[in-house]
């Protein structure tokens, strides 16, 4: 008898322990796998490539690497001399031709004054008002001419077009540089954001507006922001153009299936101050979903401005 | 338990180095448990070994949830 009882007492000592673990395990397990969180998160920003807009060689180079530069701030001067020669040239034309409409009119003006007398005729008339015209527009086009030769000698100044950082440089004073061919690569440190990839069985839990944080690699503090968008298309790696333009898919079964990666753009609210943002830096992205439904005011606000489009989408 | 923790500059999951840490604990646990005779009162030991690596690894993710934040 006793050693049944105890027989009992001892497999229900067990299977307690066993459910216990059972539950615990399970909240763990499921707020491990329920939380949408990604170590492939990257901070990033937009790198506009700088190139001139006039060929010719670098007369200097007035920013160093890593430098800060606002917008606005000359980056490269290149050679004007070729530029002001243009302009000197085309101002000449635009004096010529100045000079011959003015003529044109006062020969015009003279001919209608002895228009009545006889020895000009009809057509002698005409043709002074014909030269008033090809005169003003020769003098139109050297006076484009000026401006567009104006125009190149400004952009040998180089510019910032956005708030930056200047990355990699590698230009010196003497290199030849055409026009089109970026040169330097300048940071939009305005751009600076976080882009987190969720695996795609994540995405049904993530919203825009959602706070998140974010870990640096190797930062003890947290940054802190909120979902701005989520990406709408990724490629489809299954599939390629074949020839004669048909869809070449690739015939594949596989029983294990990676879920793929879609990028989400995370907006920085909370920056710490000690804390230097790289682009191409790694982070821990995690994403605290409203379970209430009802947005923070500043996130609501941002949410707003981004769904605007979205909202004309069809009610599912 | 989400993160990673740099060991000296080696990024490791944080969940590994718990699961770790709660299996060398239940290693001692398991000798203390010896020592005291508990295993006397158990139906399936390695069932009941599995239940406590569980609970302590669970206890372990929530005290560092907890502590970190």
């Amino acid at each position: 008898m006793i050693a049944r009882f105890s027989r009992l007492l001892k497999t229900a000592l067990t299977l307690t322990l066993f459910a216990i673990a059972l539950a615990v395990g399970w909240n763990s397990w499921q707020s491990y796998m329920q939380t949408p969180w990604t170590r492939d998160g990257h901070v990033r920003a937009d790198v506009v490539s700088i190139a001139p807009d006039v060929p010719g060689p670098v007369a200097a180079v007035l920013v160093s690497d890593n430098q800060t530069v606002e917008k606005g701030d000359v980056l490269v001067r290149i050679d004007p001399e070729r530029f002001q020669i243009a302009l000197d040239l085309s101002d000449a034309t635009l004096k010529d031709k100045t000079a011959a409409l003015r003529q044109a009119r006062r020969d015009a003006e003279r001919y209608h004054r002895l228009k009545n007398g006889p020895a000009i005729s009809e057509q002698n008339v005409e043709q002074a008002d014909l030269a008033v015209e090809q005169a003003s527009a020769a003098y139109d086009e050297a006076k484009a001419n000026r401006d567009l030769a104006a125009l190149n000698l400004t952009r040998t100044e180089v510019r910032a077009p956005v708030n930056g950082v200047v990355s990699n440089l590698s230009l010196n004073p003497g290199d030849y540089v055409s026009s089109g061919s970026g040169v330097l690569a300048l940071i939009d440190t305005d751009t600076l954001r976080v882009e987190g990839y969720f695996e795609e069985n994540q995405l049904p839990s993530i919203a825009v507006g959602d706070a998140v944080s974010v870990d640096l690699m190797g930062h003890p503090q947290e940054l802190r922001g909120h979902v701005e968008s989520i990406a709408a298309g990724i490629e489809d790696r299954e599939r390629t153009n074949g020839s004669n333009l048909l869809a070449d898919v690739t015939p594949t079964f596989s029983w294990v299936r990676l879920a793929q990666r879609v990028p989400v753009r995370i907006a920085l609210d909370e920056v710490p101050a000690d804390t230097r943002l790289v682009a191409g830096m790694t982070a821990t992205v995690s994403v605290h979903p409203r379970r209430d439904g009802g947005a923070p005011a500043e996130a609501s606000a941002a949410e707003s401005a981004t769904m605007r489009p979205a909202s004309a989408e069809p009610a599912r | 338990m989400i993160g990673d923790l740099s060991l000296f500059g080696v990024f490791v999951p944080k969940l590994l180095v718990l699961l770790l840490a709660s299996y060398g604990m239940l290693l001692v646990l398991k000798k203390v448990l010896a020592r005291l005779g508990v295993y006397r009162l158990v139906w399936h030991p390695a069932l009941f070994d599995l239940s406590i690596f569980v609970i302590l690894a669970a206890t372990a993710a929530n005290v560092a949830e907890w502590y970190l934040s």
